[in-house]
């Protein structure tokens, strides 16, 4: 058995697929959902207008990922954006790093310009292919930004070391700047440089955040029906391993804290068990 | 039946193919891949998709029961997952090739942009001229790099020696010099980021300083000399600048950390069943193949 397939995963993952399926089916069965709001994403109207306003056009970048969870999220997330520029004409650059993904989202583009009514306005060289060398990327992503002026850049997908750079450049142009990446390690740096900022599972939320879509919207409580199952978990984790390491001299006290400690391990501790 | 499915087996999946065998391979997988290209483009629309479905769902199934089935032992069920895991360096080559032929499509977009820029001789065109130049001479010498391959003892200035070099002076000489140039900026990047960052503008960014500061400081040697006169045990020995620092980074901002990577790893596995189920909504996955 390996390390990670213990019977525990298995009851876990199961539980947390129920919740997300429970939650799609009840909000495509006409379910009202709440969902709060995001700063980083309400802004994109603000955003939109701004490059409308002066003229200059909108940057996108979609990181050094591929073709997977993260990428198909940055090109969801831009398809909505291309659709808020198309209604004002606004042109989006999007400077791919990785070859699968340009060939995406040269679909995703067209199709979204022709959802909104105006496909004569895709222009094939705004989606560019640069290079999938990190920092060749970087330095064209940052030229574009300097010759194009942009007045807007959105960085939605994997970043790693360029991410700074990337984001200074779009200070030094005045470009308004949204960002967002499941990359722990760069959402500092997008913090300190960008204007908005959205943090860890946002990432995921903007679509469903954006579109309004029942199915996303369903997933997305069903996703915060699972955290709370995790919190729990951890929660009782804590309590049991701090009662674990409690010792009393007073022999009832010591009789119970036996009694506590023994239950919380054969009924739940041996099942998490540290897998170093 | 057994020893049918072990043939068929061997015959998709042969360890080793030589010769003529693998001229025989390489022709049936691009019969077979026009093959199914087309026979996806003939059938209808509403059925096109259907079929995407079935190959979406067979993809993620795959590779769901590769991780989860337990491997190992010799029951049925470990057999089958051994199998599997058997199989995935065929499916890692099928995702490998997909990947080189969209490379072409990438390279030729960048011809196209920076061929449209010589023409018209657009402001900068002497940088698309540059890329030109840099494409070809590094294509070429590449080729003839691995074209005529010295041997150990070949003597300096023989053919294969000299495009080597060449190829050394334009890969490790510029190539991974101008990467290194490009990755130093983020030092003075950093610095000009942290000046903004820690401007104190409300209580948050002024708590936010401090607590960046204790963490500078507790990482030079200059803030362990700071509090060096505090004891090294007991309860002051918390206030040294070298602990607060570890315990900063060790518990609080671990904490924090660990909570976003949870709320992250739900969001991609909600992501990941959406698509591996075909529920995904928005962009292109709600649109007539």
């Amino acid at each position: 058995m390996t390390e990670f397939a213990n019977p525990m995963t298995y009851v876990v993952e199961g539980v947390l697929v129920f919740f997300i399926l429970w939650k799609i089916l009840s909000a495509r069965r006409g379910r009202d959902l709440f969902i709060r709001r995001i700063p980083g994403l309400s802004v994109l109207d603000e955003a939109v207008g701004r490059a409308t306003e002066m003229g200059r056009p909108m940057l996108y970048v979609p990181g050094l990922g591929g073709l997977d969870i993260v990428g198909l999220q940055a090109m969801s997330i831009m398809s909505h954006i291309i659709k808020r520029a198309a209604n004002y004409s606004t042109r989006v650059i999007v400077p791919l790093c990785d070859p699968v993904l340009y060939t995406v989202a040269e679909e995703v583009a067209k199709d979204s310009y022709s959802t909104a009514g105006v496909p004569e306005m895709y222009i094939s060289d705004d989606i560019r292919y640069l290079t999938n060398q990190q920092f060749a990327w970087a330095s064209g992503v940052v030229g574009i930004q300097h010759r194009e002026k942009v007045a807007t850049a959105f960085y939605f997908g994997w970043f790693a070391a360029e991410a700074l750079i990337l984001a200074e450049n779009g200070q030094m142009v005045g470009a308004i700047q949204v960002a967002g990446t499941p990359s722990i390690i760069q959402i500092p740096f997008f913090l300190a440089a960008c204007d908005y900022t959205i943090i860890g599972d946002e990432y995921y939320a903007a679509s469903a955040y954006l579109s309004r879509e029942p199915t996303l919207l369903g997933s997305l409580v069903g996703q915060d029906y699972c955290k709370i199952l995790m919190m729990g978990i951890v929660l009782l984790g804590v309590i049991g391993v701090t009662l674990a390491g409690v010792k009393s001299h007073w022999l009832p006290l010591q009789h119970v804290l036996q009694h506590v400690n023994y239950v919380f391990n054969e009924c739940f501790l041996k099942y998490f068990a540290r897998s170093s | 039946m057994h020893a049918f499915l072990l043939n068929l087996k061997h015959l998709l999946f042969p360890a080793a193919v030589h010769g003529w065998h693998l001229w025989v391979y390489i022709a049936g997988a691009i019969v077979v891949g026009i093959g199914a290209l087309f026979a996806l483009m003939s059938v209808p629309p509403r059925y096109r998709k259907i079929v995407v479905v079935i190959i979406t769902f067979l993809g993620g199934l795959y590779f769901s029961l590769e991780f989860l089935l337990p491997h190992g032992g010799h029951n049925p069920v470990a057999g089958f997952a051994n199998d599997l895991t058997h199989a995935k360096p065929s499916v890692a080559d099928a995702a490998l090739i997909i990947g080189s032929f969209t490379l072409l499509l990438g390279t030729s977009n960048l011809f196209q942009i920076h061929g449209k820029a010589v023409r018209k001789k657009t402001a900068g065109w002497g940088n698309s001229l540059a890329f030109f130049i840099s494409f070809f001479l590094i294509l070429i010498v590449g080729f003839l790099k691995d074209a005529y391959t010295p041997t150990g003892n070949a003597p300096m200035g023989a053919k294969g020696t000299v495009y080597t070099e060449i190829f050394s002076v334009l890969f490790n000489g510029f190539v991974q010099n101008l990467d290194a140039a490009m990755f130093s900026l983020v030092a003075f990047y950093i610095v000009s980021a942290a000046y903004r960052a820690f401007r104190v503008k409300s209580a948050e960014a002024g708590f936010m300083m401090v607590t960046a500061a204790i963490v500078m400081l507790g990482l030079v040697p200059v803030g362990a000399l700071l509090t060096n006169w505090l004891p090294h045990t007991g309860p002051l020995a918390s206030l040294r600048l070298e602990r607060m620092t570890l315990w900063i980074l060790t518990w609080p901002n671990m904490a924090v950390q660990r909570a976003i990577e949870f709320g992250l790893s739900v969001g991609y596995l909600a992501m990941s069943l959406r698509i591996w189920l075909s529920l995904e909504r928005g962009s292109f996955f709600d649109r007539q193949l």
